[in-house]
């Protein structure tokens, strides 16, 4: 049985009554969807109370959901409609992760204690840069480039999840990747990254 | 140097592996002799692996939130449940229904069987083609029901006038054959014929 037959029958388990159908379903995507959230938003404590309101959205609405794609599909159409939602509410630059940002700086001096520390902090600056040059990319263009690049998402689950035509998918893609390109490229010339 | 017939969207699909094997083929051929060519393909693959090592640091973190499921349900407790509606329990019964085909593969294969027996018992073989009908039959046999209407017609009014010639039956009994005969050659020349002869006897009494 493919998991694709598994995740139906939790949906019909479900629908008819079992409340642990939703737990075991919950379990398998909680952490993908929060990933995905995490690197859309940038911000540990958002994209936990948005891991929540995707978990309570398609739990509301499970009900009447019929299986016309994956249920993975379903929830990633619903974290990126919120993703979406959430930078056109706060019309903001992301918050990178300042809450965790002593957390992280303990991980890495504890994963590599033997390393040179300056160069772990240029290393850092690398990469809030880049991820900063990956923010600039318009909500659509990043979803994209996100659930392409991280979901292991095809182009057409990317066209279904949301809901553009195939075409539309690859040029966002084309187009993402060459904003990254024309961001990027100054700094490796000039060897800051 | 030959001129660059290939656009930047293919590179991209190749770096992307969104080409099929024969584009591949195709592209890593037209890329051993086109330097602009490699020279995007270099610099989008070189993006994406800066891009790649940047988010992989995030990796580490994204981790199951915790209590997700505990937090879920006590929201859900804070709102009214939502009810199903009547199209949403008619589908989920479908749905249901035929998921459970899917998975009891001896039972539905016994169930179409069975209701392929059932239509051929009560409304005909499906397999068969419908008879087809010939319009120029039915033509026919209209024309054949109408003229056995005009034999019989013809035959009672024989039967009336040979009654009332032969027999010298009574003038009243011929009144009423008569009555008989022009009620069933409604709509023919019979009725006036019948009214003619009606006439004649009414004379006579």
């Amino acid at each position: 049985m493919d998991k694709l037959i598994d995740d139906e029958m939790l949906v019909t388990q479900f629908k008819s009554g079992s409340q642990k159908a939703f737990d075991e379903l919950m379990k398998r995507y909680e952490r993908k969807i929060f990933g995905y959230l995490l690197r859309s938003v940038r911000n540990y404590e958002d994209a936990e109370e948005l891991t929540l309101e995707v978990f309570f959205k398609a739990y509301r609405a499970l009900a009447s959901w019929q299986p016309k794609a994956k249920f993975s599909t379903w929830l990633y159409t619903i974290a990126s409609n919120l993703a979406i939602d959430y930078h056109r509410s706060k019309a903001r630059k992301p918050v990178y992760m300042l809450e965790d940002e002593d957390v992280i700086e303990a991980r890495v001096v504890a994963t590599d204690i033997s390393s040179n520390p300056e160069k772990q902090l240029e290393e850092k600056e690398r990469g809030r840069i880049i991820r900063e040059a990956v923010d600039e990319l318009s909500s659509k263009q990043k979803a994209v480039f996100m659930l392409t690049r991280y979901e292991g998402l095809q182009i057409k689950e990317v066209a279904e999840t949301l809901g553009m035509a195939e075409g539309t998918v690859k040029i966002h893609l084309h187009r993402a990747t060459k904003k990254l390109q024309t961001l990027l490229r100054p700094l490796w010339e000039n060897n800051e990254i | 140097m030959p001129k660059c017939n290939k656009s930047e969207a293919q590179a991209i699909d190749y770096v992307y592996g969104e080409l099929d094997a024969s584009q591949v083929v195709d592209f890593e051929h037209h890329l051993s002799t086109c330097d602009n060519c490699t020279r995007n393909v270099n610099a989008y693959k070189h993006v994406l692996h800066l891009v790649d090592e940047a988010e992989a640091e995030l990796t580490p973190h994204i981790i199951a939130p915790r209590n997700l499921e505990a937090k879920l349900y006590r929201r859900l407790a804070e709102v009214p449940p939502v009810k199903p509606t009547l199209h949403s329990r008619l589908s989920d019964f479908a749905t249901g229904l035929l998921l459970t085909l899917r998975e009891q593969k001896v039972v539905s294969f016994c169930l179409f069987i069975f209701a392929v027996i059932s239509i051929a018992f009560f409304v005909g073989n499906p397999f068969r083609p419908a008879p087809t009908i010939d319009m120029s039959q039915i033509d026919s046999a209209d024309a054949r029901i109408e003229q056995y209407r005009h034999q019989d017609i013809q035959r009672s009014m024989e039967d009336v006038l040979r009654n009332k010639h032969l027999r010298n039956s009574d003038g009243w009994d011929t009144v009423s054959q008569l009555n008989r005969v022009k009620d069933q050659a409604q709509g023919t020349n019979w009725a006036n014929i019948a009214k003619k002869h009606l006439k004649n006897v009414h004379s006579e009494l």
